[in-house]
């Protein structure tokens, strides 16, 4: 159990630092984009700078679980690393789910 | 509807002020947020869940990034409970698509009296704290805390509740544009036995993959403006940082009964606008 605890320790790091990493480059990509866009207004590259901001902000949880796979393989944990691959899949099924509905429209 | 500055500045300032009270409250700004995009600017529900939805995102990204590394998250059970939360917030995503806009807007009223009333019932809540002598198991956790002065270690408890309420919330959060942490955090506390800071913390760590599975699905669709998400993710987090910082003066009590209040009469507005 205490090899358990060192190892989720390091991997909270890893969580903790993707986190900040994310937090900090969408609120960048995020702020630049929103105050180009209140000084230009129809701004083509302020319209990118935003979406390349909620890309980051969206990709931020996903990059974690997918760390986290990679750390319960590392530690050959294998039902954490079933239950994480489990969201990644749940999260390429929602993606699957947004390409079907906007098929639709 | 267009977007125009005035509108982009209108949204940023309803983002802070809904993440201040979110943060004050421990609601997060979803619950806000979304009847105000809805009611107050116009934007249609599903737009509104959208944004609300991101804004859900960086609390949870940037919440959890302060708090990692204090043991206080419970990373094995959120990845656990991740795979039903995110399995409800693909169906709840789905739903959104398929359901009328009035139906929605009922069900967000319903959600919100819910929240309300919860929030009335916890007023004078203690909260029970299990003791130190505990094997964790594979689930449970340990933390220090320095209220009680020592380190708190507990067992999950009731396993398949906490599924099942965790794909509940899922889909509530994803199909109205909240966290969720509202119906998951009572539970978690009061029958599988997680303190309530360590379920708090949880479950804030959980939401930022609940709300993207959540998000993709509106994003997909062509129903998440980015220049209002900019801007109402910019306000919630400079809101919930002032929050946080203002909270700890004012009067809980107070607050909570004059919220609760305020959220009955905007979920009765909104019960009654999803009538025509």
């Amino acid at each position: 159990m205490n090899g358990h605890a060192a190892q989720d320790a390091k991997l909270e790091r890893v969580i903790r630092t993707i986190l900040k990493i994310g937090v900090a480059a969408s609120g960048a990509f995020l702020a630049v984009g929103l105050v180009w866009s209140l000084t230009a207004t129809g701004s083509a590259t302020a319209a990118m700078l935003m979406t390349i901001g909620l890309m980051i902000l969206m990709a931020t949880p996903i990059s974690r679980v997918a760390a986290s796979v990679v750390e319960y393989t590392v530690q050959r944990d294998w039902p954490f690393v079933l239950l994480t691959s489990i969201v990644l899949l749940e999260i390429v099924a929602s993606v699957i789910a947004a390409l079907v509905f906007h098929r639709r429209l | 509807m267009a977007v125009t500055p005035a509108l982009t500045v209108l949204i940023l300032g309803a983002g802070v002020v809904a993440g201040a009270f979110g943060a004050t409250l421990g609601l997060g700004g979803g619950i806000f947020l979304v009847p105000f995009l809805n009611l107050v600017v116009g934007l249609p529900i599903t737009v509104a869940a959208a944004i609300s939805l991101t804004t859900v995102i960086a609390t949870s990204s940037s919440v959890s990034a302060a708090r990692a590394g204090h043991r206080l998250i419970n990373l094995r059970l959120g990845m656990a409970l991740e795979v039903a939360t995110a399995a409800g917030s693909l169906g709840g995503g789905i739903t959104a698509q398929l359901l009328s806009e009035d139906t929605i807007r009922r069900l967000f009223a319903v959600m919100m009296g819910i929240i309300a009333l919860l929030m009335l019932r916890t007023l004078n809540q203690r909260v029970a704290i299990p003791g130190t002598a505990v094997d964790p198991g594979v689930l449970g956790g340990r933390f220090d805390d320095p209220q009680n002065g020592g380190v708190v270690a507990y067992r999950v408890k009731r396993l398949p509740l906490a599924l099942l309420m965790s794909f509940i919330a899922g889909n509530v959060s994803s199909l109205l544009g909240i966290g969720g942490g509202v119906i998951k955090v009572p539970v978690l506390n009061a029958w599988c036995g997680v303190p309530l800071r360590a379920a708090a913390a949880t479950s804030a760590f959980m939401i930022g993959v609940t709300a993207t599975a959540g998000a993709i699905i509106y994003y997909g669709n062509g129903q998440l403006i980015p220049a209002l998400a900019a801007a109402a993710v910019l306000g919630v987090q400079a809101g919930s940082w002032l929050g946080l910082r203002i909270g700890e003066r004012a009067s809980n009590k107070v607050l909570k009964m004059v919220m609760a209040a305020v959220m009955l009469v905007v979920a009765a507005i909104m019960a009654v606008r999803g009538q025509r």
